[in-house]
């Protein structure tokens, strides 16, 4: 009896040292992804490193920033070898400041309502059809949905916009800020964003002896049987780099915690 | 006059392939000797380049030591483990110098080590990690055993030599069955040997 081929979807290959492997090839192409993690984890990096190697492959790429001005993030990311200023001026990676889109829209207020959300939607999706982007970060997710208030409309705004990107062949991380990365810990901050995605990569510090040392976790890839282990990261002026973290020493000293 | 071990570097020679891990024994008082008897041969007579990952002693009293015996080491890494977190003085002179913050963050040393290999040149390297009894002082015998598992297989799967310097006396047990069953090469000068 002969056995049926098995169906593998094509990957959008991250180029991140070790992230492929984790992921068996890549990402799902035109999967929305949420990078959760706590301040100083590498989630800005992880996401920039993402467009650049995409960028060295000739994709156009997007990043959407909300965190920080564009001018800050990219004065950041000038420290890593990897990153070439060259490739924001070809318009291979374009960097969109959200407080800029929102004045283009409109949208200078404090909180959204439905029409806000799906004009929103559609400037972003218009940008990322007339570019072509294959590769699109949004930076943060957390900070673009505190101005709207509704959860129910935070979910149709992620369906949304996932589908639409989806549809047009765009690879999405959504950048998630999360106060603790441990295990009982919800892995977005509004609760739905997790629902949503198609993958999950979990980013936080393990404690060891008063050390702290980053880690990455791919909770969830719809689509791939991937590692779900935690792995050391370290933040290279060549990029992110990882290894799988040692099982003894996976979880932060119990000792350490307040109340303990 | 400083005198090398001569019979390392024909053991070495005789032994040695990019892909092997070495063993290195050696006790209190010869642990800089049996160092630079291995180390000589593998940077003059095999033309290596390399990591050196010191975890007993900082980086530049280890450069500073090479130099006395006429060893120049400026195209070989330092990963210095001790200088940051322990000594607190990361203001060197010499640029071949790289910090982790303490000996428990094993992974972080695979990692910088894993890169500077990507940075170098040369084709041959090896990584000298000195030492295993250090990395125990701060270290679980279960979390060293494991590291040194994982960390010989890493080099050996990149064709990079690896070369554990060890004083098994103040070595845990565990620990150090886990470096006789991994190393496929045992360099011993050691002076007690307990198993």
């Amino acid at each position: 009896m002969q056995a049926g081929s098995v169906y593998t979807r094509d990957r959008c290959v991250t180029g991140i040292h070790g992230l492929d492997e984790i992921l068996r090839g890549g990402i799902p192409y035109g999967s929305t992804v949420l990078a959760a993690g706590t301040c100083g984890s590498g989630k800005t990096t992880l996401g920039m490193e993402f467009l650049v190697r995409g960028a060295l492959a000739g994709e156009a790429c997007a990043h959407f920033t909300a965190t920080e001005p564009s001018v800050k993030l990219l004065e950041n990311i000038r420290q890593y070898a990897f990153f070439d200023m060259n490739m924001v001026d070809s318009g291979l990676i374009n960097v969109f400041d959200m407080d800029v889109l929102y004045s283009w829209l409109g949208l200078d207020k404090a909180s959204f309502d439905l029409d806000d959300v799906h004009a929103l939607i559609k400037a972003i999706v218009d940008i990322v059809n007339t570019i072509g982007v294959t590769r699109l970060v949004i930076d943060s997710v957390t900070t673009l949905c505190y101005k709207i208030k509704s959860e129910q409309l935070i979910r149709d705004f992620l369906f949304t916009l996932g589908k639409k990107l989806a549809t047009l062949g765009c690879t999405t991380i959504l950048i998630s800020e999360i106060t603790s990365a441990t295990e009982n810990a919800h892995w977005s901050s509004f609760g739905v964003e997790e629902a949503i995605a198609d993958g999950i990569i979990v980013m936080g510090d393990v404690e060891r002896m008063g050390h702290l040392l980053r880690f990455l976790q791919v909770v969830k890839m719809r689509g791939t049987a991937h590692s779900r282990a935690k792995h050391a990261i370290e933040l290279t002026p060549l990029g992110v780099m990882l290894t799988p973290m040692l099982k003894w020493g996976a979880q932060t000293d119990k000792a350490n915690r307040v109340g303990v | 006059m400083f005198e090398l071990d001569q019979r390392i570097a024909e053991q070495l020679n005789a032994e040695v392939t990019l892909n092997s891990a070495i063993q290195v024994r050696c006790g209190n008082s010869n642990a800089f000797m049996v160092t630079a008897s291995t180390m000589v041969p593998l940077m003059q007579m095999f033309e290596m380049g390399g990591v050196y990952i010191s975890a007993s002693r900082g980086a530049v009293e280890i450069i500073e030591a090479f130099k006395t015996i006429g060893l120049d080491v400026s195209h070989i890494q330092f990963i210095d483990l001790v200088s940051s977190g322990i000594l607190g003085g990361t203001d060197v002179e010499y640029p071949n110098i790289h910090f982790v913050d303490s000996p428990i963050m094993l992974e972080s040393v695979l990692l910088r080590t894993l890169y500077i290999l990507r940075t170098i040149n040369s084709q041959r390297n090896f990584v000298f990690l000195d030492s295993v009894n250090a990395l125990a002082i701060y270290n679980e015998d279960r979390m060293l055993a494991e590291y040194l598992h994982t960390f010989i297989n890493t080099f050996r799967q990149r064709e990079v030599l690896s070369v554990i310097l060890n004083v098994p006396d103040q070595t845990p047990p565990l620990v150090l069955s886990n470096l006789d069953l991994y190393c496929t090469d045992l360099i011993d000068r050691g002076q007690v040997v307990i198993h």
